[in-house]
């Protein structure tokens, strides 16, 4: 709940904010802003106050986002390919620098090819990207990927970076409902669908494709599961609309491997004993692949 | 006489070659064709940047390839599948996979779509109840054993940056 208290704490510094610019004249503005230390100041205090998320913070945040990414496309029923998306990438997560976080992994019913994190440990990839994939090393990698965002705190740094107005702004009308976690669960509704259709920083995606190469790495399978994954999205038509949301938030398939051959070199070669275990992948997603595709 | 167990297990490996057999692709760069998957195996041919490839088979960063009288092993990030103009790829997600659910145009998206489009996402309501049944399904001690049943073992990797050097501790 200490999230909600900052949140409303800088809702009180947006409704100020919004009152100068809507109700004042320029003199008053001005007088505003030399007496409350400057524009720049107040936007750092409501920087600041996300500045200083903490980790209780973060996982609620990545809890109310998560409402929104399950309630565009629910999950998957199949309740055993769950447990099993739960097993790899609680493996992988446990390779990371916050092996302590809640982790949750998850599939959803969405016939469209992605997958996304949100910060905290949610991690949810779509049944589509379950059928392209080939093994469990290459879930490792994806599942790597979408961990690399959450541990360097990618989305949270987009929200203050960018989209923190939008985020107080879609927070002043929740301001008054009284419950602090459905306020914080209803402010995070506009950013999160804005962030999720926008898309991260392409330097933070490719960031995450190196982080999942190493966390997959670390954890004991092939190393080329995540380039794998990426050629095969390669070879897909950039026009199928089953790709569309995961070409307009990522670099196109082609740079990712290519920024991956230049960080991968032959530096990995020595991993190449890593296992892809493809037998039991192919057991955990048998029941959403038609047997022509085994 | 044609012997069964031939025929079975050339049946069999048939059944084993992996989805990527007979993918095409083209090389990124001048490459050359080992006859194993190994750095220091004997180069037995080039291909120049941009040669038409049947991809054979994959084993870790290696592929293995064709083009005309040549076959050999090459670096599989030095290889691209598909088209060198990507919006000549003609595989369709459908195609692909062979996927019978799936609509076969590359254009419209049918109605009644299980999607995640940006559409779907613009008129999402939070729903609760299945980030709860998400959480249902969370792990802790029990990946130990499911890493060990897939016999993976734990190793020391650096992070790397953007050139490959070691960021940060190895862990």
């Amino acid at each position: 709940m200490r999230i909600a208290a900052t949140f409303l704490a800088s809702l009180g510094c947006a409704v100020l904010l919004g009152a100068v610019v809507a109700g004042c004249s320029q003199q008053q503005m001005d007088a505003f802003v030399k007496n409350s230390g400057g524009l720049d100041n107040l936007t750092k205090t409501v920087k600041e106050a996300f500045g200083s998320i903490d980790e209780p913070q973060e996982i609620e945040m990545g809890h109310g986002m998560a409402e929104t990414l399950l309630g565009a496309r629910p999950l998957l029923d199949d309740p055993a390919l769950q447990r099993y998306v739960n097993e790899v990438g609680g493996w992988v997560a446990a390779q990371s620098d916050r092996p302590e976080l809640p982790w949750h992994f998850g599939v959803n019913d969405s016939e469209h090819v992605n997958a996304f994190a949100a910060p905290g440990g949610y991690v949810i990839v779509t049944r589509g990207m379950m059928e392209v994939l080939q093994n469990e090393a290459e879930l490792a990698g994806v599942l790597g990927h979408e961990i690399g965002h959450v541990i360097r705190k990618h989305h949270l740094h987009a929200l203050q970076k960018g989209a923190w107005m939008t985020l107080l702004g879609s927070g002043l009308s929740a301001s008054a409902a009284g419950k602090p976690s459905e306020d914080l669960v209803k402010a995070l509704v506009g950013p999160t669908k804005e962030l999720y259709s926008r898309g991260l920083d392409r330097d933070d995606e490719f960031d995450a494709d190196r982080i999942g190469v190493v966390l997959a790495t670390r954890a004991g399978y092939d190393p080329w599961g995540l380039p794998a994954a990426l050629q095969t999205l390669a070879k897909i038509n950039p026009d199928d609309p089953y790709m569309a949301l995961l070409l307009k938030t990522h670099p196109n398939p082609g740079q990712r491997l290519d920024r991956l051959a230049q960080a991968m070199g032959t530096g990995f070669d020595r991993y190449a004993d890593g296992r892809d275990n493809a037998d039991r992948f192919r057991v955990a997603v048998r029941a959403i692949r038609p047997p022509a595709a085994q | 006489m044609t012997d069964w167990r031939t025929v079975c297990a050339l049946v069999l490996a048939a059944l084993a070659t992996n989805a990527w057999a007979q993918d095409k692709g083209y090389t990124l760069r001048d490459v050359d064709i080992k006859d194993k998957p190994y750095l220091d195996a004997r180069t037995i041919a080039r291909l120049p940047a941009r040669t038409d490839v049947s991809v054979l088979e994959r084993r870790g960063g290696w592929m293995e390839v064709s083009a005309g009288k040549t076959r050999g092993w090459t670096r599989l990030l030095s290889v691209r599948l598909g088209n060198p103009d990507p919006a000549r790829n003609r595989t369709s997600l459908a195609a692909l996979f062979g996927l019978a659910h799936r609509g076969t145009s590359t254009v419209t998206v049918t109605t009644g779509v299980r999607g995640f489009s940006e559409e779907d996402l613009k008129q999402a309501k939070p729903n609760p109840e299945e980030v709860r049944k998400m959480e249902g399904f969370a792990m802790r001690d029990e990946v130990a054993t499911f890493a060990a049943r897939g016999n993976l073992v734990r190793r020391d990797v650096p992070f790397i940056d953007a050139d490959g050097r070691p960021v940060g501790g190895a862990k």
